[in-house]
């Protein structure tokens, strides 16, 4: 996997977009989650949510970075 | 609602301190893994210079083109020189019949009695004919270089290899020792990786090292050849009157220094153009890693399916 992309001559991390695509996927869980009526058995939501986002990100980018 | 609370909690706290770990986790690999987008492919670039000057009669190379070892890369007008061996070769032939000559006077000399030929005229042509030998192996010794500047006039590839920045034409004068193109030795191709200095004690010589040009294409394997042992220490360079010109820098704010490491190609495959000066970039696996690697790589990517 590079470890960098370029986008019209500029080149960024990977890690980058893998924010872009956790922090999409925090979105959809989140609202799944919301719908479900999960945070109603969570005691802190922001800050499960904070976690639950690192959580989605760090795996993503070190999967990526193997 | 007492446990219930518990439960909120330890759900909370769980995935909070699973947060903790991941993110120390990329945190480290980001920081303290040894990679570097900074590597820079290098190779042995030889300024090829005619031995002899003269006019350049023929060029039969082309730019860029690769070339075997000893092949013409251009001819110098070797008239000139032709009839130098020809003039050293005219020396060379009336040193040998001088000497010739000195030789047979000085034997019959020799042969006659003291009372015929007085003992310093035996000498002086004893001596004379020492130095006519001496100045034939002189001629010889000319002829010997003449006949070497008619060969050197035909300039041949050091190397196999590119033949790079042809700047000599037919025509040109070509002046004895200015180089007037480069050669790149195609054997002799290697990465210059610029690692920070803090990346350093992670690496070892021999350890696997992936490559990834800049400019695409398969991933490249080679291993760490050697580390530089030395780099300019850009904070002390000697003032004037020969006193220390130390930069006031500040304590806490400072940039990790570059150290370069020489990485060889395992193999190059087919296809792969390298041209020195490419950049890449050099991903290190440690030793500990290597043999872990494998089966981290497997578990994130069980990893990552599964989160979603």
């Amino acid at each position: 996997m590079p470890r960098e992309i370029d986008l019209l001559g500029f080149y960024m991390p990977t890690l980058l977009p893998v924010f872009i695509l956790a922090f999409a996927l925090q979105w959809l869980i989140d609202s799944l989650l919301g719908r479900l009526g999960f945070y109603t058995h969570v005691w802190h939501p922001s800050l499960f949510r904070f976690s639950l986002f690192v959580c989605l990100f760090g795996a993503m980018g070190l999967a990526f970075y193997r | 609602m007492n446990p219930k609370s518990l439960l909120r909690f330890l759900l909370t706290g769980a995935i909070f301190a699973v947060a903790i770990v991941v993110a120390i986790a990329l945190w480290r690999h980001y920081m303290y893994s040894p990679w570097t987008r900074d590597g820079r492919v290098r190779a042995d670039v030889i300024s090829v210079a005619p031995d002899v000057s003269g006019i350049v009669v023929d060029v039969p190379v082309h730019e860029n083109e690769l070339v075997r070892r000893g092949d013409v890369l251009f001819h110098v007008d070797a008239e000139r020189y032709r009839i130098a061996l020809a003039q050293a070769e005219a020396a060379v032939a009336a040193r040998k019949i001088d000497y010739e000559l000195k030789t047979r006077e000085a034997k019959r000399r020799a042969s006659l009695s003291g009372v015929v030929v007085s003992s310093e005229s035996q000498d002086s042509s004893a001596s004379s004919a020492s130095a006519a030998a001496a100045q034939y192996q002189e001629a010889q010794a000319a002829r010997d270089t003449a006949a070497l500047n008619l060969q050197r006039t035909a300039v041949l590839a050091p190397v196999d290899g590119y033949v790079t920045n042809l700047d000599v034409f037919a025509g040109d004068y070509a002046s004895a020792g200015r180089a007037v193109l480069a050669m790149i030795d195609s054997h002799s191709f290697r990465i210059n990786g610029y690692f920070e200095e803090t990346k350093l004690p992670y690496m070892r010589v021999g350890d696997a090292v992936s490559i990834l040009m800049m400019s695409g294409g398969p991933t490249l394997h080679g291993h760490i050849e050697s580390l530089a042992r030395g780099i300019t220490d850009r904070d002390n360079p000697s003032g004037p009157r020969l006193l220390a010109d130390v930069n006031p820098t500040f304590n806490w704010v400072r940039l990790a220094q570059r150290v370069p490491v020489r990485i060889a190609f395992d193999q190059i495959p087919d296809g792969v153009v390298l041209a020195s000066g490419m950049t890449c970039t050099v991903i290190v696996k440690p030793h500990g890693m290597q043999a872990a690697a494998p089966t981290n790589s497997q578990n994130d990517t069980a990893t990552a399916p599964k989160s979603p």
